[in-house]
């Protein structure tokens, strides 16, 4: 991997296990909004099948770098990323990216539950119809998302009501199946959990835990438990930089930052 | 401490008077007007209104001609001038939201929402009566369609830019192209206001006289010629309570109450598809 053997800071760069191929490779990313830089050369691999955790203070820029892996920023004038960001080998921020296509293969649940003005039934239908899924298949592929956003025993009588009927909770989880419907390679997520009380946490966290088996999954977060309890890998972002990164025992156990330490350990943020 | 407490519950009280008083008031003046209406259109009011044509003075009529064409014409103002505003609206709350063109045409539009009506029956006079020679029905469509436009650029543009931008992202974010998000997720979202504000519109161009009075004039019998001139129930309330013959003055009552009972009636309806709004 040319990505190893760059110069790199040591204490933002350690190597991922050789055995877990990288699905995403960040390389060198700023980002500015307007004339303020909010992201200073982050450089990071996502994992295949992993869960990365971003955390850090508010403003530190995690969502900010979220946004940047499906090019949602593009929606907002004076917003511009430079650097790389790698996908199957082809770099996202490149003019000519097919943006549809991108977003149907980087998938993203918001921190607010966003279910669409539909039904339950369309709110998954909405997706696997852009894909060209056939009408024949619809029923099973909806049936599919909901059990695998663990929510399908909870609305298998009621499809047809109002997704903005469900509880918060159930809107997100019905937000997760969404995402999970088109079949993403990266599903983000963007705080998925801060709106919701505990069981319905439990029972996201839980879910997160099931789809990693099958998606590359990256999580901003503010709760450091359960970043440390969703996440395989940690990074560690503060006023824009990358500062640490790397498993998420080792992350919370034995920083190598001092700043890092001081977050987990809640002197600051 | 004392004094300045019993001070401001005075005060209160006094601006407390002053404001129900003044909602009573405007409250009154309505009633006022729906009741006077009610007691002399009610007494005209029969079903030879909706079956004949308008009458010559002193004779036996209704104002078929005058509701059916009123009917026409802001029919088909609502046809032209629904698309024309909602996709004006469109650009601005969704593609232009950045745009200083959004800004540019937001303030004409306002200009326009607020244009005494009069004007625009002068301009549409100049362009299509004065050009083709003649009065029209079309003429007066198309005066109501530029009185329709305004309104419906304005909720929707409104209606729209109450969806969440997070709404919007999330239907980005499955991958849906730009105008897909907009029809089947914002217009969704938006629904119950953008038709709200057609409605309303209905309701404002339903008692319009002035635009109609210089293109679709008016018509004592009963016509469906888009081409010639078409009687509308303002124009007829105009026409027939102006004169001093005691049958006419009876059908303006009628008309003005039949507009008015229609108006009310769409008000209504919009608020509740609003509220319908509100429980989903």
């Amino acid at each position: 991997m040319d990505t190893l053997t760059r110069d790199r800071n040591p204490l933002t760069f350690q190597g991922i296990d050789p055995a877990l191929k990288s699905r995403i490779s960040i390389r060198n990313l700023e980002f500015f909004y307007g004339a303020t830089r909010a992201l200073k050369g982050i450089d990071l691999e996502l994992p295949q099948n992993q869960v990365t955790a971003f955390i850090g203070p508010s403003g530190c820029g995690k969502s900010t770098l979220l946004r940047v892996l499906n090019r949602m920023y593009d929606l907002y004038p004076g917003q511009r990323a430079t650097g790389e960001v790698l996908l199957d080998g082809e770099n996202i921020l490149a003019k000519g990216t097919d943006l549809n296509r991108l977003r149907a293969k980087v998938g993203m649940v918001f921190q607010k539950p966003t279910p669409f003005p539909m039904t339950i039934h369309e709110n998954i239908a909405f997706g696997l119809r852009l894909m060209g899924v056939a009408k024949t298949e619809m029923d099973g592929r909806v049936e599919a998302a909901l059990r695998g956003a663990a929510l399908w025993d909870e609305v298998k009588d009621k499809l047809g009501a109002s997704g903005q009927s469900l509880s918060g909770g159930q809107q997100q989880r019905l937000c997760i199946a969404r995402t999970i419907a088109v079949e993403p390679e990266v599903i983000l997520l963007d705080e998925p959990a801060s709106a919701l009380d505990p069981i319905s946490t439990g029972k996201i966290e839980e879910t997160i835990h099931q789809l990693k088996e099958r998606f590359t999954i990256a999580i901003v977060t503010h709760n450091m438990q359960q970043a440390s309890r969703v996440s395989d890998r940690t990074a560690f972002m503060y006023l824009g930089d990358l500062i640490e990164t790397g498993e998420t025992a080792q992350i919370f156990t034995r920083p190598r930052h001092e700043r890092t330490s001081d977050y987990i350990t809640g002197r600051f943020g | 401490m004392a004094i300045r407490m019993t001070r401001r519950k005075a005060v209160n009280a006094v601006m407390m008077g002053l404001s129900t008083a003044a909602a009573g008031l405007g409250l009154l003046v309505l009633a006022l007007i729906l009741f006077h209406l009610v007691v002399k259109g009610a007494g005209a009011l029969n079903l030879a209104v909706f079956t004949q044509d308008t009458p010559a003075p002193n004779a036996v009529g209704g104002l078929r001609n005058a509701i059916v064409g009123s009917l026409i014409m802001s029919a088909m103002a609502v046809l032209i001038g629904t698309p024309i505003g909602i996709l004006a609206g469109t650009y601005m709350a969704e593609y232009g939201r950045f745009s200083r063109l959004s800004t540019v045409i937001r303030f004409v539009n306002d200009i326009l929402l607020s244009a005494p009506s009069i004007i625009v029956g002068l301009f549409v006079y100049q362009v299509l009566v004065a050009t083709l020679g003649h009065f029209s029905a079309l003429a007066g469509a198309v005066a109501l369609a530029i009185l329709v436009i305004p309104t419906v650029v304005r909720t929707t543009e409104d209606m729209l830019r109450l969806v969440p931008d997070q709404l919007r992202e999330a239907g980005l974010a499955m991958g849906a192209p730009r105008w897909i998000v907009i029809r089947q997720i914002a217009y969704k979202a938006a629904r119950a206001g953008m038709v709200t504000g057609v409605l309303l519109a209905i309701a404002r161009i339903s008692g319009e006289t002035a635009p109609l009075l210089f293109t679709a004039l008016s018509n004592n019998f009963f016509s469906l010629n888009l081409s010639a001139p078409m009687a509308s129930l303002p124009i007829t309330i105009f026409q027939f309570a102006l004169s001093p013959y005691d049958n006419w003055q009876a059908l303006a009552w009628a008309g003005a109450l039949l507009i008015t009972v229609a108006v009310l009636a769409l008000s209504i309806l919009a608020r509740l598809v609003t509220s319908q709004k509100d429980k989903s």
